[in-house]
């Protein structure tokens, strides 16, 4: 009984497409070009939040302590650094490491230091903070708290990079959530616009059918269908265009040997990111029909 | 939920199928029917009759809640109609038949198609839609164009599939709206045949007409209304 009531509703939402041929197309391909303009700011924002993320795991935090700390103010301030919940790692080099690690990586300018007499350089911890504190707000306050810590001159990490890069980000994000709500308004409209078509092509079989006793929900299924299977091709088809543009780019970036190895830092959406997005793709569609539904009427419908 | 069958308790040995009680009805300030108060027995054949603008076709809406009275309480089967939920219009209008003067067919279903619509709805099984919409299609001496189109059909025949359609599911009475208004006078004593026999079985019959044919061929009850107003009631024998 259900089933064939079920097949009923399916075979009309398919005539529903079919007797709306054109209008169909178009509404898939405008709703996938919308959809598509979203995912072009999503994709923008899923690589430079992987690249911020991997710069972040890079980072590292200096520490510079004293010259005139005893062993056992250096043991103290190590041992208060570890117990830190943000320390993910933490190496100590001392002022003789120090200097020849300058000499190493600057073998020209280590006669500059000669001239000092004494080793100018000063002991310091290395840290790299656990992956929870990571973005540059937590390593700001951090680097804020240990810099109060008594024995301790300086803490530097590279902040403006790490804040440059996470401010894009956010507002990419920012961007992302905007034009992601003002083009997904304008999907729901265009399919409710397509809905309403059929709405308007069928409202004489809609009348039958609530003069024969056809509940609301009876009738108005086959057009939520059309309007989710809408929403659905669309999204299922910005992602193929996305992920066409998406390969070109990457080709692209290849071929071009300044930018060497970029590419494989580029990603594209993951599998469940795609499931995600098709699934947005069908509520807005059901939304859409939604909206027609109730504009056309609630006493025909 | 069913549609009550049988009146509620209150009224339980109540012969009536309708029930009207100073009924009126307004669109914007023009008014549709005024004071209407009736009363239509079970199993009855009853024609309304009145010109054009008469109320015939507000009063039939009423009936099936496709409007609503803003004065005064209509009965069916004891039920009154004004404290049906929305979603309870539907059961309702499974329970009455409908005939059309434009008959209102799916034009690309066939006929089987647009017969058993209503069951569909319902959602009644394969077997049951078959045997039913056979019975149906007979009864109006249509099974053998189960598979044709209505538009390849004459007027007449629309207009049998259209009373098919609903008789199909057996329904407590039948409301037909001016049913021979497409006709020429063969064709509408054929429908009228065919209500008497519909009738015959126990349906409430309700047809709004201003046709003098149908007049003609029917001694039963008529109502006739004029400017929303029951003018007069009374058995006229052909």
């Amino acid at each position: 009984m259900f089933v064939r009531r079920l097949l009923y509703l399916l075979r009309e939402a398919v005539a529903n497409v079919l007797t709306n041929r054109t209008t169909t197309v178009v509404a898939v391909a405008t709703t996938a070009f919308t959809f598509a303009c979203v995912g072009v700011f999503l994709l923008l924002y899923v690589n430079l939040r992987a690249l911020a993320s991997s710069l972040e795991q890079d980072i590292e935090v200096m520490v510079y302590l004293q010259d005139d700390l005893t062993e056992q103010m250096r043991r103290e301030i190590e041992q208060q650094l570890k117990a830190d919940r943000a320390v993910g790692s933490l190496t100590f080099v001392s002022k003789e490491r120090a200097l020849a690690d300058f000499q190493t990586q600057f073998p020209s300018e280590s006669h500059l230091l000669q001239g000092l007499g004494q080793n100018p350089l000063p002991a310091s911890f290395v840290i790299t903070f656990a992956v929870e504190s990571r973005s540059s707000e937590a390593m700001r306050r951090w680097a804020t708290r240990a810099q109060s810590i008594s024995g301790v001159t300086q803490v530097q990490y590279n902040q403006e990079w790490v804040e440059a890069l996470a401010g894009m980000v956010r507002y990419i994000e920012v961007a992302a959530i905007i034009v992601g709500v003002i083009l997904s308004a304008a999907s729901v409209t265009i399919i409710a616009n397509t809905i309403r078509l059929a709405l308007y092509s069928r409202r004489e079989e809609i009348e039958i059918l609530g003069l024969i006793g056809a509940s609301t929900t009876f009738i108005r299924v086959p057009y939520l269908l059309e309007g989710a299977a809408l929403g659905l091709l669309g999204s299922a088809l910005s992602l193929a265009i996305l992920k066409a543009g998406f390969e070109l780019f990457r080709h692209e970036i290849r071929s071009a040997s300044r930018f060497l190895g970029v590419d494989t830092l580029l990603t594209f959406f993951p599998l469940d990111m795609c499931l995600v997005l098709v699934g947005v793709g069908l509520f807005l569609g059901c939304a859409g029909s939604f909206l027609s539904l109730l504009r056309f009427g609630e006493g025909r419908v | 939920m069913v549609w009550p069958l049988t009146p509620v308790r209150l009224l339980p040995l109540s012969p009536s199928m309708i029930q009207l009680f100073h009924v009126s009805k307004y669109y914007d300030r023009r008014m549709a029917l005024s004071d209407v108060t009736l009363e239509i027995q079970k199993g009855e054949f009853v024609l309304l009759m009145g010109p054009s603008g008469a109320g015939k076709s507000t009063l039939l809406k009423l009936l099936i809640g496709a409007e609503r009275p803003e004065e005064g309480q209509i009965l069916i089967q004891g039920r009154s109609l004004s404290k049906l939920r929305s979603s309870e219009i539907p059961l309702l209008r499974r329970k009455v038949g409908v005939v059309l003067q434009d008959f209102r067919l799916l034009p690309k279903k066939t006929v089987f198609d647009n017969v058993s619509l209503p069951l569909l709805v319902q959602g009644a099984s394969t077997a049951e839609i078959r045997r039913k919409v056979a019975e149906a299609l007979r009864a109006v001496g249509l099974d053998h164009k189960k598979d044709h189109v209505p538009p390849g059909l004459s007027t007449g025949e629309q207009q049998r599939i259209c009373i098919a359609r609903a008789i199909v599911n057996g329904p407590i009475m039948l409301l037909a709206d001016e049913p021979t208004g497409n006709l020429d006078p063969e064709l509408t004593s054929e429908i009228i045949d065919l209500f008497k026999s519909i009738n015959a079985r126990g349906t409430t019959i309700i047809v709004a007409t201003h046709d003098p044919n149908v007049l003609a061929q029917v001694s039963r009850r008529v109502i006739t209304l004029d400017q929303g107003r029951v003018v007069s009631q009374e058995q006229v024998c052909s």
